[in-house]
């Protein structure tokens, strides 16, 4: 599936900037197997005195920007064009709980996707007894890795509202669990917690969704703005596995992934240290249409 | 002090003679000596009990550690090939990651270990060593035999304070130290200082010490390094990042940096890709690293070495990696992240040291999280076995240390007390080298758990006796090589800017503790508060802040307060002594705060303070090297001065003012005495005015500042450029010139209120030029 992807990000400071930097993290990657980067642009107003890029240690594409002048907005542009492969959900090899524990002491690597850097807290994600023990309940009867992580997607959202007033980007996941409300980014980490929690490693996924539904399917919930979902790691034979708890299905070809990390920390859009006194407005707008 | 077989060890016999020789009380003299440089250097530590930390006095245990040349060549040769070691495993760490995929080291070790950073990792340090300074901790059991009990390779502090050990030390007994052939420590610092300039020379930067700034807890050391082996003290936000390179922000404009050894925990280090809650580093930092741009000392993900678990793979480590084994043992360790040696935690649950896997701190230091099991309540005990078995990569179990005893004097006598030893490493052109000497902790009690300073232990300074008589060395530089004086012009921005206030709230005080004492001594002789008089100047008082029915108004210790916080952020640029007489004159009005009365008592306390602020500006002003430094404090000083003159005259020579206005006016000036000289007549509000704002031969007077001021703002960085006078200079000429041409008359209260806000424009001219 061919997408031709557009952002818009605006940034409006009450109070003249007198310079920053910042770390922009919106562009996708090419996954091999999974999508392609045909074409990518970002585009900057003000232009900043300084830009460069880099790939972090996840394979995300960063592009760092520093502004010496007084500013009172900023403006960021993505367009590119992405193919999604159609990837069928994989069939049902992955391991026991059980089983998959030993796998993981048996993986001897600390690659950027190796499972080891996804167990245990990382920066936005504690470990909670709360949804843990929520995790452990809805995936009692599940005999795999697999089984388990879907039956967490579908129970988060069973029972989670989604709404876009009762958190915030640095609402912490036992907060929003507590709540049973938030957004995209509210459920990944509510369901990274809850995987971690019992013993699956899983790790976030920022990226876009197709705008429009194919015919006679329903308009996905996040599609207007940058979306979030997760990924779990499924054993050596099925790997990483992508779920979106916010639609309660696996990520598939309407998914277009910007990239990979622990948690929102690992690939928030923007990253910045500015020198001003105020704070700021933020509008964004995404449309992802497919070409063919 | 006394070997497995009985015997004294070397050189304890010489020194206990010697300490017979002089008796209790010729001793006890002499170690009070000691503290006496201790306090008089302004040697001192932080420490933790509740929220804030507070200063303490440095714990001198007086009696060095001696230790002989054959145990420390032995401690020497492991420790050489130890930093080698952690180098190996560090490179692979943050390169290819080999030794994990050889399951020579657990990947969770790696993985989840909150000093494994990320974005350093393929990032090769420019000077192509990940390690450059490590300290290691070391216990001698009781057989005799050191053992490493943990390494220090994130930002290991203690050296400049074992030079100051070692100083101190030597005041008390320097014709015990000179007769014992004690291996010196200069040589150790100066080679490391030269590793550190000839790194800086190729790229032509400067060198400086990463500080997070004077509420860290070895602040004084940072201070005290920088100002011994003559580095830049530079906090986070002197540096910017420009174009991938470290410059700092210094009163001449950005200057590069290509050394920094910093004395910061990694993740600090840069908000925008590591702790993003830092505010205390440089956002940029990473990505210069990434532009092989700056060293960084030791470089940043290093810290991932002090990690407890760590220490039960090094064995195995230096097997594979040098093909021997590690000439220091170290104390076994077992992870409980591996089936055979969690059971075998369990097993032996009671007499090993349990604590978490991924502490950096060394097991006796860590005062929350590690125990020994025989120490733990049945119930607590039960739920951390069961925790161990479900997460047990979280935890280690390790040998509890027998630490061997040295002696300490306390109460007049020697008692044995257990000691750790701190040795450090510094790698230079030649290799790595030790310290020969060290920093030792010695206990408050016989337990071995109180070693830790901030329990009450003691500091000692470590003698390394030679058989043979020892060279001299200094950091001074040697016959024979020519004497090169650096050039000035890098005063970081931010020291100036806290110079300027310092200078500013110092005479801000003077300012206000004249006036009170004015106001006191007349309260005192009418004793009646309603005087005309008296609620005039109190109306002023009010104007700043301070309130006069107070005797020791809180508005006047806010100011100390303040003049300590700015002189506390700059403590490697002015003398010990400058120090402690600003301290001291804080804890004087502190202490009259809480006893003295309005009037009389005021007055007197008044007048020591005033005495006490003499002092400190007479320690600072003549003994401070006239470099940019100085000037921007006389900057401060003149400034205030200025515009306080200035808003008092304008109060008391109002029309309006009280009868004694002028009287009072005078003696706040402290201008008595040339008022009656040069005018012969009682005061006239001419003749005041033209002693305290016109007069240019009066120290006191308004226009005699701002030639000072105009004079020191030209001779700033920039301050006239081929002829061309910078902003600041041109508005203090301007300012300058108005007043020389003005009459008496001309100087109405309108006016000076004026000019003492021309003054304060003035004050932001400087700052936008040289602080931003």
């Amino acid at each position: 599936m061919l997408y031709d992807v557009r952002l818009e990000l605006h940034y409006d400071y009450d109070a003249i900037v007198h310079g920053g930097r910042h770390l922009i993290r919106v562009a996708p990657i090419t996954i091999p197997g999974v999508q392609r980067v045909i074409a990518a642009g970002l585009s900057f107003e003000p232009r900043p005195q300084r830009e460069s890029s880099f790939t972090d240690f996840f394979g995300n594409s960063v592009t760092t920007l520093t502004y010496l002048a007084p500013h009172d907005h900023l403006d960021i542009r993505l367009t590119a064009r992405v193919q999604v492969e159609d990837v069928h959900p994989p069939a049902d090899l992955s391991p026991s709980r059980q089983a998959l524990r030993q796998e993981i002491t048996r993986y001897w690597s600390v690659e950027p996707d190796s499972p080891q850097h996804f167990i245990g807290a990382s920066p936005r994600v504690q470990l909670v007894p709360a949804i843990t023990e929520y995790a452990a309940r809805v995936t009692a009867e599940m005999p795999s890795v697999l089984t388990s992580a879907l039956a967490l997607c579908m129970a988060i959202h069973r029972d989670f509202a989604y709404d876009a007033k009762a958190t915030d980007v640095e609402t912490k996941p036992a907060e929003a669990f507590a709540l049973r409300k938030g957004v995209c980014q509210d459920f990944a980490h509510v369901m990274i917690a809850g995987l971690r929690g019992i013993g699956i490693p899983a790790g976030y996924v920022s990226g876009f969704l197709r705008t429009n539904p194919p015919p006679g399917k329903p308009r996905l919930e996040g599609a207007d703005a940058m979306h979030a979902w997760i990924r779990a790691w499924c054993g050596q034979h099925v790997g990483w596995v992508e779920f979106d708890p916010t639609n309660a299905m696996i990520a598939g070809p309407d998914h277009i992934a910007i990239g990979h990390g622990r948690d929102y920390a690992d690939i928030s859009p923007i990253v910045g240290v500015l020198k001003t006194h105020g704070s700021h407005e933020t509008t964004q707008s995404v449309d992802v249409i497919r070409v063919e | 002090m006394i070997d497995p077989q009985g015997n004294i060890r070397p050189g304890w016999f010489e020194l206990m003679a010697a300490f017979d020789r002089l008796g209790p009380t010729e001793l006890s003299a002499r170690f009070e000596r000691a503290d006496q440089y201790l306090r008089d250097a302004g040697v001192f530590y932080r420490k933790y009990d509740g929220a804030e930390g507070k200063e303490r006095d440095w714990p001198l245990a007086h009696v060095p550690l001696l230790i002989d040349e054959t145990d420390w060549s032995r401690i020497s040769s492991g420790l050489i090939q130890r930093a080698e070691l952690l180098e190996t495993v560090i490179a692979d760490i943050y390169g290819d990651n080999l030794l994990v995929q050889q399951g020579l080291l657990p990947p969770e070790l790696v993985a989840r270990n909150g000093e494994f950073l990320r974005p350093l990792v393929g990032v090769k340090p420019v000077s192509g060593h990940y390690l450059h300074f490590c300290a290691f901790e070391l216990g001698r059991g009781p057989d005799g035999a050191w053992w490493v009990l943990g390494d220090r390779a994130q930002a290991p502090s203690g050296a400049g304070f074992a030079l100051e050990n070692r100083v101190a030390t030597t005041r008390a007994l320097s014709d015990i130290y000179a007769d014992m052939n004690v291996h010196r420590l200069a040589g150790f610092f100066r080679g490391f200082r030269d590793t550190l300039f000839a790194d800086a020379k190729r790229d032509g930067g400067r060198v400086g010490i990463l500080t997070p700034g004077q509420l860290n807890e070895t602040y004084f050391e940072h201070a005290y390094i920088a100002r011994y082996l003559g580095l830049m003290l530079l906090e986070g936000e002197d540096l910017v990042i420009e174009d991938g390179n470290v410059m700092v922000r210094t009163v001449a404009g950005l200057k590069p940096v290509s050394v920094l050894w910093r004395r910061m925990d990694a993740s600090f280090v840069d908000p925008l890709e590591l702790r993003y809650d830092s505010r205390i580093g440089t956002p940029g930092m990473v990505e210069a690293l990434r532009h092989g741009s700056i060293s960084v000392i030791n470089a940043l993900g290093t810290g991932l070495l002090e990690t407890r678990a760590l220490a039960a793979f090094m064995p195995r480590l230096a097997q594979k990696l040098l093909g021997t084994d590690l000439l220091l043992p170290e104390i076994a360790t077992w992870w409980c992240g591996q089936p055979s040696e969690q059971n075998h935690v369990i097993d032996n649950f009671d007499n090993l040291l349990i604590g978490p896997a991924f502490a950096t701190t060394l097991p006796f230091d860590d005062l929350r999280g590690t125990a020994l099991g025989s120490s733990i309540p049945p119930e607590p005990k039960a739920a951390l076995i069961e925790r161990i078995r479900a997460n047990g990569a979280d935890y280690v179990g390790q040998e509890p240390v027998r630490l061997s005893t040295a002696p300490v004097y306390v109460d007049g006598k020697l008692q044995p007390r257990p000691i750790t030893l701190r040795v450090y490493a510094a790698r230079t052109s030649d290799g790595w080298t030790i310290m020969p000497g060290g920093f030792a902790r010695v206990g408050s009690t016989s337990d071995a758990s109180a070693i830790s300073m901030q329990r009450g232990g003691h500091a000692a300074d470590v003698w390394v006796l030679s058989s043979k008589p020892v060279e001299r060395v200094s950091l001074l530089p040697q016959d024979g090589r020519k004497l090169v004086r650096n050039s000035p012009g890098s005063l970081p921005s931010r020291a100036a800017d806290n110079l300027i206030w310092l200078g500013r709230y110092a005479e801000r005080c003077e300012a206000t503790v004249r006036i009170l004492r004015a106001y006191n001594a007349r309260l005192a002789e009418l004793s009646k508060t309603d005087l005309p008089i008296l609620t005039h100047c109190a109306a002023f008082l009010d104007s700043i802040d301070v309130d006069a029915s107070e005797a020791m108004p809180q508005g006047l210790l806010a100011s100390i307060d303040s003049a300590v916080h700015s002189a506390g952020q700059i403590r490697d640029r002015f003398s010990p002594d400058g120090w402690l007489a600003l301290n001291d004159l804080q804890k004087t009005a502190q202490r009259f705060a809480t006893r003295i009365k309005p009037g009389d008592d005021a007055t007197r306390a008044m007048t020591v303070l005033l005495r006490k602020l003499a002092g400190f500006s007479g320690l600072v002003h003549e003994n401070m090297y006239r470099f940019a430094g100085w000037r921007f404090l006389e900057l401060g000083r003149r400034l205030e001065r200025a515009i306080q003159i200035a808003r008092i005259t304008g109060w008391l020579t109002d029309k309006d003012a009280p009868d004694g206005s002028l009287e009072m006016l005078l003696e706040i000036g402290d201008s008595v005495m040339s008022h009656r000289r040069r005018y012969s007549v009682s005061a006239g509000t001419q003749s005041a005015i033209d002693l305290l704002a016109l007069d240019p031969l009066n120290p006191r007077s308004v226009i005699f500042q701002l030639t000072e001021l105009r004079a020191q703002i030209e001779m700033l960085p920039g301050g006239i450029d081929d002829g061309q006078l910078s902003p600041a200079a041109k508005a203090a000429l301007q300012i300058e010139s108005d007043l020389r041409i003005a009459e008496p008359s001309d100087m109405t209260p309108g006016r000076l209120d004026k000019l003492a806000a021309d003054l304060g424009m003035l004050a932001g001219l400087v700052a936008a030029a040289y602080f931003v």
